[in-house]
């Protein structure tokens, strides 16, 4: 039986990550200005959060199981190029660090979104508070 | 508190350099309730479904209590608020953010934006100013549930702007 989330015990320094694509279309851009309360973006274009946004869901759609994210503490984000609509995006991410902490542990991320082209779109460092294995229950 | 339905400046600041953005102009944006929607909405546009935000009664269990919006989530909420109120200047290139999730956003709560220019210095490509905007998201008990700061490319007037 694979494990159903990936506690802060099992994360690697320098383990690597690599998401499935997402096209980005103008649906997406149209729902993002919404939720956001954002007038529309002119057509073909998309909001600059909406890739950082969109990566978040990417890495659920990894073969590995999800890390057990308890919360999302902070990040550090650099918007390098325009999305825009038809562009496929994927993530990478490579875990830089890892600290523990009494609940749980702190795991830095550096993470880059980039397009069909292979250039960075937008890049940075994602800090998460993951939690630890949970006791295991006797049988 | 001034400016939450004039969409003006609660402070204009001092020494406004030739495009009217000074160090030290504040704003105060509108509120805005986050709702089990937005919540809903947003998992499945992001295609993040941690329990955390989707399983009512997994989350019952947890000392929120109830299920909590997306980190992501406030921020876009938070940047669509102040987008409502900053000039149009600071809208157009977005170069970076910094930014802390500090406590959860409930269902139900709701927050404004707090937003100061902290600092502007000269881009590295000339006819291009750099503006930082500081930035709080506060919910409805005056507690500060993010915070950062945004970088924006500025055109400097009079300047041929060609893009960077």
């Amino acid at each position: 039986m694979s494990a159903a989330a990936l506690y802060f015990e099992d994360v690697e320094v320098g383990a690597e990550l690599a998401t499935p694509g997402l096209t980005l279309t103008g649906a997406h851009a149209a729902v993002f200005g919404g939720v956001m309360g954002d007038p529309p973006p002119p057509p073909g274009e998309a909001h600059d959060l909406l890739p950082l946004v969109l990566s978040s869901g990417l890495g659920w759609r990894v073969p590995a199981p999800p890390m057990a994210v308890l919360a999302f503490m902070g990040c550090e984000w650099r918007f390098l190029r325009p999305a825009r609509v038809g562009d496929t995006l994927r993530t990478l991410t490579r875990v830089a660090a890892k600290r523990q902490l009494k609940d749980g542990g702190v795991v830095i991320e550096d993470r880059r979104i980039v397009n069909q082209r292979g250039e960075v779109i937008q890049s940075g460092r994602t800090t998460l508070l993951v939690a630890r294995r949970p006791p295991a229950v006797p049988s | 508190m001034a400016g939450v339905l004039s969409y003006r400046p609660v402070s204009p600041g001092t020494e406004a350099d030739d495009d009217g953005l000074a160090v030290g102009q504040e704003w105060r944006s509108p509120g805005r309730t986050v709702t089990e929607t937005d919540i809903v909405i947003f998992a499945g546009l992001s295609g993040d479904y941690n329990v955390l935000h989707t399983d009512a009664e997994h989350m019952k269990a947890s000392r929120f209590g109830e299920r909590i919006a997306h980190g992501l989530l406030g921020l876009s909420v938070q940047h669509g608020l102040l987008g409502r109120v900053l000039p149009g200047a600071l809208g157009e290139r977005l170069v970076a953010y910094r930014w802390k999730f500090r406590g959860p956003i409930r269902i139900g709560d709701t927050v404004h934006v707090t937003a100061r220019i902290g600092a502007r210095r000269e881009a590295e490509d000339p006819g291009w100013g750099v503006v930082v905007v500081e930035r709080r998201l506060v919910n409805q008990r005056g507690e500060v549930v993010q915070e950062g700061e945004s970088e924006h490319l500025v055109p400097r007037p009079g300047a041929g702007s060609a893009a960077p």
